[in-house]
């Protein structure tokens, strides 16, 4: 082989690259039977046990075929209102995540400085990294009845001590937590948007006489389009999977899909049901992620 | 060139970034405060609840139990993650992205539908690993392993494959070639990587509902229980804990790669 290399370097290359071309697949295999067996054939499970009669504590596929568990989600309106409130959930979200991340992308966009540049992405990366129930405690110590808004506002006088304002345990304090999960995601999908869009086309509506508001809103905003889109995608995926977010800042009392994922199968053992829930979830995460990745053509680099 | 930041931009950044980091500080100010919870204003300090955190059975064995579940994800990772990556980085196959995605999805999916779906298989297949360690280790490989793809894809993008190319024409063996140019061209990013896996990992909560037990029970899972009964500062104190853990490796990573890159790279 060495003999060759120095003799006939050209038709050796060929050859090589043949061997290769089935070498590199052994690269990729380990990881697509781990996937296969531990992701794939788990979900396909759960897709089949939807299907099955319920049966309480009968965790196991059997044959039997029956659409009764589609039938019931569909017809009761406990469920029916919970995969609403899920929709809702991941729509508001998405827009207020928009709103409050949109600017702070803008910003870590326009920044040239290498340093601060850098250290706006750490925080933002400090932030995403940070185990999500951490970032909960702080929320509530922040938003709770006792908490330190309510706290200061009792202070101040402004409402009574036995008349806290509700942050949380309701719908609104779902959505402040999760804005507070999904914010960094939405923040790295809006940076790379906004950076690859050309300062000089709104330079050059400025001199054509439009206000920076105006050049803002009538170029730069535009432009972003393509980022906004597949981020508030993302962003809604996220938010409609999230069980911690709902558990902590609804204290239960937001039904969401993934809560009631979790009654159904840890606390009334109704595996079969819990799995059609859980497959009406995953094919709604799966939807939005399908066409996020559809619309993204420019996304966040490692991470998403 | 340069867009100027308006004012109101800017200040509706800050507003932003306050919002994203306050709840952070609070847990670092809840778990120092010196009174039994914290006030406003704060009591003052005091280092009474990291002692607490420090003698507490409950969460400093969850403490340990996620850091030794994250190593062990990280090393699995670290090595399905890096070669899945080298092989997207050199195929030029029909469905290359199409397998990219499927690999990155377990990030976006949801995390409870598949940690349910590892509790049942693992049930119906009776390899008893349901709520022990082993069963929270593949749902955390399954979750951690594109985080891997992605860093180490990124260094990939970056890496010149020629340069490799070049070793073997001079008569380097394919192995060679890979161990003695690639791999220190993209070392860096496979040791970023290997990072994130660990701190995803370390914080991964919605996985791992499904698969633990009160007796192998990670450390946001133990976070989250007694959360949802009272405000224990020194659960706050293990949160510092984390903070620090997770900061620290995020300067790591900016030591090792560019993370502006890192982060800003473009798709194909």
């Amino acid at each position: 082989m060495t003999e060759a290399a120095t003799t006939q370097a050209p038709p050796r290359l060929g050859r090589l690259g043949l061997q290769q071309s089935h070498f590199k697949w052994l690269l990729v295999v380990p990881l697509i039977i781990f996937f296969v067996i531990f992701f794939v054939i788990p979900v396909g499970l759960i897709f089949a046990t939807s299907f099955n009669p319920p049966a309480i504590g009968q965790v196991s596929v059997t044959a039997e075929f029956t659409l009764e568990n589609y039938l019931r989600f569909f017809s009761r309106s406990n469920y029916l209102m919970a995969a609403g409130r899920s929709v809702l959930l991941g729509v508001v979200v998405a827009a207020v995540t928009l709103v409050v991340a949109y600017p702070m992308a803008f910003v870590i966009a326009n920044t040239e400085h290498p340093g601060r540049n850098t250290a706006l992405l750490i925080l933002v990366l400090a932030a995403m990294q940070l185990d999500m129930v951490i970032r909960l405690y702080g929320m509530m110590v922040i938003l709770g009845d006792n908490g330190l808004i309510n706290q200061m506002l009792m202070g101040l006088g402004l409402i009574g001590p036995e008349d806290p304002v509700q942050l949380m345990y309701n719908f609104l304090g779902v959505v402040l937590g999760l804005v507070q999960f999904s914010l960094p995601f939405m923040i790295l999908t809006l940076m790379g948007v906004i950076r690859g869009i050309d300062p000089s086309l709104e330079e050059a509506a400025r001199s054509l006489g439009a206000s920076r508001r105006r050049a803002f809103f009538r170029v730069t905003l535009p432009m972003s389009m393509p980022g906004i889109l597949s981020g508030s995608l993302l962003v809604f995926a996220l938010s409609i999977s999230s069980y911690i977010v709902p558990a902590l800042m609804g204290g239960f009392r937001v039904g969401v899909l993934p809560i009631h994922i979790f009654q159904q199968v840890a606390e009334g053992a109704r595996f079969q049901f819990g799995a059609t829930i859980a497959a009406i979830l995953f094919l709604l995460s799966a939807g939005a992620v399908a066409i996020y990745l559809k619309v993204g053509t420019r996304r966040s680099g490692g991470l998403t | 060139m340069e867009r100027r930041i308006s004012l109101p931009m800017l200040i509706l950044a800050i507003a932003g970034f306050a919002y994203m980091l306050f709840p952070i500080f609070v847990v670092v100010l809840a778990g120092l405060t010196a009174g039994e919870f914290l006030t406003f204003p704060p009591e003052g300090l005091s280092l009474r609840w990291i002692a607490a955190f420090l003698q507490s059975e409950k969460y400093l064995s969850a403490f340990f139990f996620s850091f030794r579940l994250a190593l062990m994800t990280m090393v699995v990772a670290t090595v399905l993650g890096t070669a899945a990556a080298l092989f997207l980085s050199r195929t030029r196959m029909v469905g290359r992205n199409a397998m990219r995605a499927f690999f990155l999805s377990p990030v976006v999916l949801p995390g409870v539908v598949i940690g349910y779906s590892l509790f049942a298989f693992f049930i119906a297949t009776n390899m008893g690993i349901s709520r022990t360690i082993w069963g929270l280790w593949i749902g955390h490989i399954l979750y951690s392993t594109p985080y891997v793809i992605g860093t180490v894809g990124a260094a990939l993008a970056a890496y010149d494959v020629s340069l490799e190319e070049a070793a073997r024409s001079l008569g380097a063996s394919p192995w060679r070639a890979f161990r003695k140019v690639t791999l220190p061209n993209i070392g860096q990013g496979i040791q970023a990587g290997s990072i994130f896996a660990f701190i995803v990992s370390f914080g991964q909560f919605e996985v791992s509902l499904f698969l633990s037990a009160p007796n192998s029970e990670p450390l946001p899972i133990a976070m989250y229980n007694s959360l949802r009964y009272k405000f224990d500062p020194s659960a706050a104190a293990a949160g510092i804990f984390a903070i620090t853990l997770v900061t620290a490796s995020v300067l790591l990573t900016n030591r090792l790669v560019n993370i502006r890159r890192l982060l800003e790279r473009q798709q194909d």
